[in-house]
């Protein structure tokens, strides 16, 4: 029993990542119909521009090693500060150089430009802090926190509360705000919007800023988890995007679920065979494939002749 | 008259030119081609190279070799095997090396073993740990690879000896990454503990980057072991110490030299990186030398993050340095029989006595081996009343 519940909560620490992912590839399909493969990679400049903000805060060089007293609250919020500044302005070249030219033209030019663009930012990355991994500690601390028996820490408490915070607040946005409610418009009909006087060149860049804000966020949360490292990115934006298939690419709703979901089926049948795990998650993708190849959560899309 | 004299003094000044550059021309070249920049490998290649320069460093101010100044040409191979081939081809070819000492990495020296093998320079391996570096060419008449450093086998024999004391239940669990460094350690084990008439209770593996051991760690309880040996890399290995206070279950727990990379402190923190007992060939509190030379690399560089691989660098060219003397050559066919040969050389580990034959090639071994653990930060010898009480007999391989 325990054990199952110490599997539930480190699932809903990794579902939490997914999940803010999962919802930057939502918003860019919504908006654009094209998704930035890249996002693992923009995953990784955000770990590594936030923790590199706090050695630098702490008088360290930029691959330094960062003791638990050096890692305040303060800090960490600079460097996200810090993270949300570079990657929207990230965010904004990746659409002028590797999206727009691409957009509505016939082809899949937009899937090899979005990944050359996410290499591009890791092998930048790697010639900055070179290929070995940047621990930081929590901003929290260490101490194992003790739910019924089962151990959690509270940076993956932190991980879970902010994801679900922000998947909420951005939720809020979409559905009751002016600005959430144009960008539903351009996602439903970019020319109606369009002709209703909605600025779509605007609404458009506004989604790819914070898509790449999420995976940095993401980067961000996770560093004092996984350690920052260089080659992080694509095995985590590869779950996230099946997070987002199974859940439904063009519901928000839906991604997150994705998210939580694949966190606990991972940890889940790690309790029961450790090897198993990444088979039952694409096993599971195949199956919603076939069955509801919309996502759980996705609208049918019925094919107009 | 004035012009000639001025002429003349040029031209001396020319001679004396060539004869400065002639001199250097004379100097024994070693080569070193080890990580030093890239991956995880890194720290074990920069604190060897620290090693090996003390060691010329003393050989040169003990009159050099031969009547010969010694200098190391040092290449960084960015733990990538085609800059490491690369590399050897310039040492050899080019730089003209007498001998090589490195990798750091095992498939490294496995990539490119073939060329010194062939253009018969010796090459001590003071780092990379896989047994097949200097078993690949055991059958040929001439063996060009030895090595002073800590085999993967003889790791585990201390390790599984420990673990067979240690547990009260005589239920011990395995725990390894899924590469091939985890899984060679595992095989090792479960072979070496069934020379101890033991089977493990249970037997996990996780990815090298995953984070979470939470529910391997579960089933492990549940089998009843209460000591676990562990092979991973030091990254992984820190995780594990992290799920261990989740789970609150703290077995006794062994596992291999990899521990002594700094991440592993780094990632587990000072506290729980304590938890985990790993084998080691000397630490910088094992003997007076090891204290001295700890303390001299410090006084000279900023930071010595393995201290074992400086030893080992240390005496590998020690060990080096004895077999030219011997051969009286830097030819490299006298000096791989001289190293076969050479007798009583003090190390920082030990005094290697007769420490390479015709058919062993490993400098260091089990019986070399201690226990260790980090303390506050640095790595110590590990000693306890289980550790004080194995003898060779027990050092099962």
């Amino acid at each position: 029993m325990e054990a199952i519940l110490q599997a539930v909560l480190s699932g809903l620490a990794l579902g939490g990542v997914y999940a803010l992912v999962a919802l930057g590839f939502n918003i860019t399909n919504n908006t654009t119909k094209t998704l930035n493969f890249g996002q693992g990679e923009f995953l990784v400049a955000g770990a590594f521009i936030g923790v590199t903000l706090v050695l630098v805060l702490s008088g360290k060089g930029h691959t330094g090693v960062l003791q638990p007293e050096d890692v305040t609250i303060v800090k960490y919020l600079t460097g996200l500060a810090a993270i949300l500044v570079v990657l929207s302005v990230l965010g904004v070249f990746l659409y002028y150089t590797a999206v727009r030219p691409f957009v509505g033209a016939a082809g899949l030019a937009w899937v090899m430009s979005t990944i050359g663009f996410g290499i591009i930012v890791q092998n930048t990355a790697l010639g900055i802090w070179g290929p070995a991994p940047l621990a930081i500690p929590s901003p929290l601390g260490n101490e194992v926190i003790r739910i019924a028996g089962a151990g959690v820490l509270p940076q993956e408490i932190l991980i879970f509360v902010v994801s679900i915070v922000v998947m909420v607040a951005l939720d809020l946005v979409l559905r009751k705000t002016k600005i959430g409610k144009a960008v539903r418009a351009v996602a439903h009909n970019k020319n109606a919007a369009a002709l209703m006087g909605i600025n779509v060149p605007a609404i458009v860049i506004l989604a790819f800023v914070v898509s790449s804000c999420l995976a940095g966020l993401g980067g961000l949360l996770i560093a004092p988890v996984t350690t920052a490292s260089v080659f992080m990115g694509l095995v985590l934006a590869l779950k996230a995007f099946s997070a987002a298939i199974i859940g439904g690419l063009d519901n928000p709703r839906g991604c997150i679920l994705g998210g939580f979901l694949l966190g606990l089926i991972e940890s889940l049948i790690g309790l029961w065979h450790a090897e198993l795990r990444e088979i039952s998650i694409f096993v599971l993708i195949i199956v919603v494939l076939v069955f509801k190849p919309e996502g759980l959560l996705g609208r049918k899309i019925a094919e107009k002749v | 008259m004035k012009l000639c004299r001025s002429l003349a003094a040029a031209l001396a000044a020319l001679a004396l030119a060539c004869s400065v550059s002639l001199a250097g021309a004379q100097d024994i070249k070693i080569g070193y081609n080890s990580d030093q920049s890239g991956g995880g490998a890194a720290e074990h290649g920069l604190s060897g190279r620290f090693g090996v320069e003390a060691a010329i460093e003393d050989i040169n101010k003990a009159g050099g070799l031969l009547g010969r100044k010694v200098v190391l040409v040092n290449r960084d191979d960015t733990g990538q095997p085609p800059k490491s081939i690369q590399n050897m081809n310039e040492l050899i070819d080019s730089e003209k090396v007498v001998a090589v000492i490195g990798p750091t990495n095992s498939g490294n020296a496995l990539a490119w073993l073939h060329l010194p093998q062939q253009k018969k320079v010796p090459v001590i391996s003071h780092v990379a740990t896989a047994t097949e570096i200097t078993k690949r060419y055991e059958k040929e008449a001439k063996n060009y690879i030895f090595r002073v450093s800590m085999v993967d086998r003889e790791q585990v024999a201390l390790l599984a000896a420990y673990a067979v004391k240690a547990s009260k239940t005589k239920k011990i669990a395995l725990i390894a990454d899924s590469t091939g460094y985890g899984q060679g350690g595992v095989k090792d084990a479960t072979e070496i503990l069934k020379l101890h008439g033991v089977t493990p209770v249970a037997n996990e593996k996780f990815q090298p980057k995953d984070t979470d051991m939470t529910s391997q760690l579960a089933k492990i309880r549940t089998s009843g072991a209460d000591v676990l040996i562990v092979y991973a890399l030091a990254d992984a290995n820190a995780n594990l110490m992290k799920s261990m206070e989740k789970v609150n279950f703290f077995p006794v727990t062994v596992g291999s030299w990899a521990n002594l990379a700094t991440p592993f402190v780094n990632i587990a923190g000072k506290k729980l990186a304590e938890n985990l007992i790993f084998a080691a060939s000397v630490t910088e509190t094992s003997n007076e030398r090891a204290k001295a030379l700890n303390a001299r690399i410090l006084a000279k560089e900023k930071n010595l993050p393995i201290f074992v691989c400086a030893a080992q660098g240390y005496d590998s060219m020690t060990i080096l340095a004895a077999a030219i003397k011997k051969a009286g050559s830097t030819d490299g066919e006298k000096i791989r029989d001289a190293l076969e040969a050479v007798d009583g050389v003090q190390g920082i580990i030990k005094t290697y006595n007769k420490p390479f034959s015709k058919t062993d090639h490993e400098g260091l071994g089990v019986a070399d081996f201690r226990l260790a653990k980090w303390k506050d930060g640095r790595v110590v010898d590990f000693e306890d009343a289980i550790a004080k009480s194995l003898t060779p007999a027990d050092l099962k391989k």
